[in-house]
């Protein structure tokens, strides 16, 4: 067991990765990452596609093991205490199946009890969930038959279950259509104001200019910048600094000149 | 501007085009993976072995320079490939998906070009490669009995042969797949064909115990009702040619070349089906079910309301959900009743038949991992600690096995006239299956492999997939030597106290190795959680 570092009511940290690095065969995906989440904050990790997103939130949660360095959740070290720290924890992977022949209520009802919690406090979040989340109470639709937006809110169900303080969210937003993502949005922006803490991924700056109070741009395995969003931000478009940042190209017109 | 029409011709494309693409494909999934690379070499080895042994075996007529051997031995020889070829993939190895047929779905391939390119494809492996080699011993034979007009009568027969196997392999799996995808028609019909498929095997040994028993004039006359079957025809023309009978060639020719073409169409039509299939399925209307409270709807009825409980209850549900475990299941439960009855109607060594069921039920368990894909990331990031994980997993699929294994010895005892045995069979069944879990669940941690997310029950991933299928043999081979004890213990032993003790000595015995396989096992999960996630997570 690790001691729980000392807390202060201004320097209250939910989510710390020192120094994560990550090889995989051929390339280094993650080269060296640190980031503080602030507890009570709504945290938006920006970067573009294979930038190491993924990656990186998937080694803060203990889905894969780093090559180096920390990653403490709530002061618990995710990969020395992983029950402490996996307890504190809510995710919801990117990419990552359900176990998808279980229909809604069965999932939520085999990850609630998978935590170890009462079945009957089980069966009461689960019939809230599933009524506030529009996936309907009754409906005994296999999860591989639901739709995109319903399997993200199926598994943004399973996450919330057993009330975590810490919401780690892989491209929530992802394939989700403007319905349904108003309500995840509605949903986590409640959460947040109960005290809890969200960090999620992206790639759209629209959504993360909306919602998030701090945001990091992560590219080629690295933090390149980090803050609240209007010290990220300043005086642009978080689009222009995000573009800037990660330094993308622009057509000039000669080129596909087919098209 | 508008997009200009490219007006070329398209040409028509080449069988050698799949071919290539299957090749890149293989190499691709080699590249960077030393473990992988091991695993595709040890495959190469085992079919270099396999080659070897079988030219020697085939060449044997030829040797002896005696026709009626071989008259005898090809045919049968030839039927054994055959059947070798359609019942492996179904229970050990599955069928190379490298080139999924539902890939190509969108592609303006007309069908004709789709079912050459595939077939094409599928005849380059290791396991077909080791065949030809090994048939060349029947070429051999042809020569030293015949000349060089019999040898090159039967070189084409067994380059007839290969593309026989390969259909027969190819269209049986297919249509199997086809069958077992749709989950509402889990019906008589998939059951049936299961059976089928599954009894080839039985009946077949049948016909060799019955042909030990009888003289070898009726096995010739058996082998010459097959060599005009499709089953022995392309290993008989060397034979032919030989015996003065070169009319009967083009005759043999003829049978084989419409079966691989009737077999052909067979997968063409099935192919079809499974590449409509992954387009049209998605579209269900939302169900009302009763409105039970969700712990009730996930829990089997009995099992207590705990995580352990939550895990086998998830089992239970997708070894019937899931298209490939279901399948497994069904194979294992045909297999698993009707060849230890065949073997015991014809008087055959049951005892060693009914062991090796017990075995061969554990090995389902080889990739027990890989079946969900990385859906297992909840257990990790829930915390569920190994050794749960672990029996919770080897509790559900005994649910099944375990009344199917007191099926098997009841049945068997009853047929073969000695329903007093029964307790004691049972013993030794349990026996087996518990050694075999102790052997698998260590291995299902260490040597799990991504599936391909296809929905071809039997489709494994190209390159390393034989190899692997290799590791499940190796525990079946562990697990039959493992409980050979038994067969000791109940030959030393008094028939009367046998009895008896047989089955509290077969629970103790196979008890304890699954205690320790699955402490082994758990022990080893705990250590290995996110590198098993990432093994089993399809690329």
């Amino acid at each position: 067991m690790t001691v729980p570092l000392q807390r202060t009511p201004e320097n209250d940290v939910a989510m710390s990765l020192r120094g994560l690095v990550k090889r995989f065969d051929t390339k280094l995906a993650v080269t060296g990452v640190d980031l503080d989440v602030p507890a009570g904050s709504f945290f938006g990790l920006l970067g573009p596609n294979g930038a190491g997103k993924t990656t990186t939130l998937s080694m803060a949660v203990g889905l894969l093991r780093p090559d180096a360095g920390r990653a403490t959740i709530l002061g618990y070290d995710v990969w020395a205490d992983p029950a402490a720290a996996k307890a504190r924890l809510g995710v919801l992977p990117d990419g990552a199946r359900l176990f998808d022949r279980l229909n809604g209520a069965e999932l939520l009802a085999y990850n609630g009890l998978l935590r170890e919690m009462a079945p009957d406090v089980v069966d009461q979040r689960a019939r809230e969930l599933l009524d506030v989340l529009e996936l309907g109470v009754d409906n005994r639709t296999l999860v591989v038959d639901y739709s995109a937006g319903m399997k993200k809110k199926i598994g943004l169900a399973c996450a919330l279950l057993h009330g975590p303080r810490l919401l780690v969210l892989d491209e929530p937003f992802e394939a989700v259509d403007p319905v349904s993502a108003a309500l995840i949005r509605d949903i986590l922006q409640r959460y947040v104001s109960g005290g809890g803490t969200v960090v999620f991924s992206s790639h759209v700056m629209e959504v993360v200019e909306k919602l998030c109070d701090h945001v990091a741009i992560l590219a080629e395995g690295r933090i390149r910048v980090g803050g609240t969003l209007a010290e990220v931000r300043g005086e642009r478009s978080l689009e222009d600094v995000f573009v800037q940042v990660v330094g993308g190209r622009t057509a000039t017109g000669s080129e596909l000149a087919w098209l | 501007m508008a997009v200009k029409p490219n007006r070329s011709k398209p040409s028509r494309l080449k069988p050698s085009t799949f071919v290539r693409l299957k090749l890149r494909i293989t190499a691709n999934g080699l590249r960077g993976s030393t473990s992988r690379v091991v695993l595709f070499v040890v495959g190469i080895l085992f079919g270099i072995g396999g080659a070897v042994g079988g030219f020697f075996l085939l060449a044997l007529p030829g040797f002896l320079d005696d026709t009626r051997v071989a008259g005898i031995m090809l045919p049968l020889a030839g039927t054994g490939l055959l059947l070798g070829w359609l019942l492996l993939p179904l229970i050990f190895f599955g069928v190379d998906e490298s080139l999924d047929p539902a890939r190509f779905a969108l592609l303006p391939l007309s069908r004709r070009t789709l079912i050459t390119g595939l077939f094409a494809a599928a005849t380059l492996g290791i396991p077909a490669i080791a065949t030809l080699l090994a048939s060349g011993g029947v070429v051999l034979s042809a020569a030293l009995l015949g000349g060089p007009g019999a040898a090159l009568a039967q070189l084409v027969g067994v380059i007839l042969g290969l593309l026989l196997f390969v259909a027969v392999s190819r269209a049986v799996t297919s249509a199997f797949a086809t069958a077992l995808r749709s989950r509402r028609a889990r019906d008589l019909a998939t059951v049936l064909l299961a059976v089928t498929a599954a009894l080839l095997g039985p009946l077949q040994l049948g016909l060799l115990a019955g042909a030990e028993r009888a003289d070898w004039d009726r096995v010739a006359q058996v082998a010459d009702v097959i060599a005009w079957t499709p089953l022995g025809a392309a290993y008989s023309l060397g034979t032919d040619v030989a015996e003065g009978r070169a009319w009967a060639v083009p005759v043999k020719i003829l049978i084989v070349v419409v079966s691989i073409v009737a077999l052909l169409a067979w997968w063409s039509s099935t192919v079809e089906r499974a590449m409509l299939g992954t387009a049209a399925s998605g579209q269900r209307a939302v169900k009302a079910g009763g409105s039970r409270s969700a712990v009730a709807r996930l829990m089997v009825r009995g099992l207590p309301q705990n995580r352990f409980g939550a895990l086998m209850s998830r089992e239970v549900r997708y070894w019937w959900r899931e298209t490939r475990r279901r399948a497994s299941l069904i194979t294992l439960g045909v297999v698993g009743v009707f060849l230890p009855v065949t073997m015991s109607v014809n008087g055959g060594g049951s005892g060693f038949t009914v062991l090796f069921i017990g075995a061969l039920a554990s090995i389902s368990l080889a990739n027990q991992f890989g079946f969900e894909g990385n859906a297992y990331a909840a257990n990790v990031v829930a915390g569920v600690p190994g050794r749960t994980e672990v029996q919770s997993r080897a509790a559900a699929f005994s649910l099944f096995v375990v009344p199917l294994l007191i099926l098997i010895a009841t049945v068997v005892s009853v047929t073969a006239g000695h329903p007093e045995d029964l307790a004691s069979r049972l013993g030794t069944l349990l026996a087996a299956y518990g050694i075999g879990l102790g052997v698998v669940l260590p291995v299902s941690v260490r040597g799990a492999y991504a599936l391909p997310s296809t929905s071809n029950p039997f489709a494994m991933s190209s390159g390393a997939g034989p190899a692997k299928g290799l590791l499940a043999m190796g525990v079946l081979l562990a697990a039959v030597v493992g409980t050979v004890p038994m067969l000791v213990a109940a030959w030393l032993l008094d028939d009367g106290v046998w009895r008896w003790a047989g089955l509290p000595i077969g629970l103790i015995y196979g008890g304890a190795a699954y205690l320790i396989g699955s402490r082994l096992a758990g022990n080893l999960l705990d250590r290995r959680m996110p590198e098993l996630l990432s093994a089993i997570t399809p690329e």
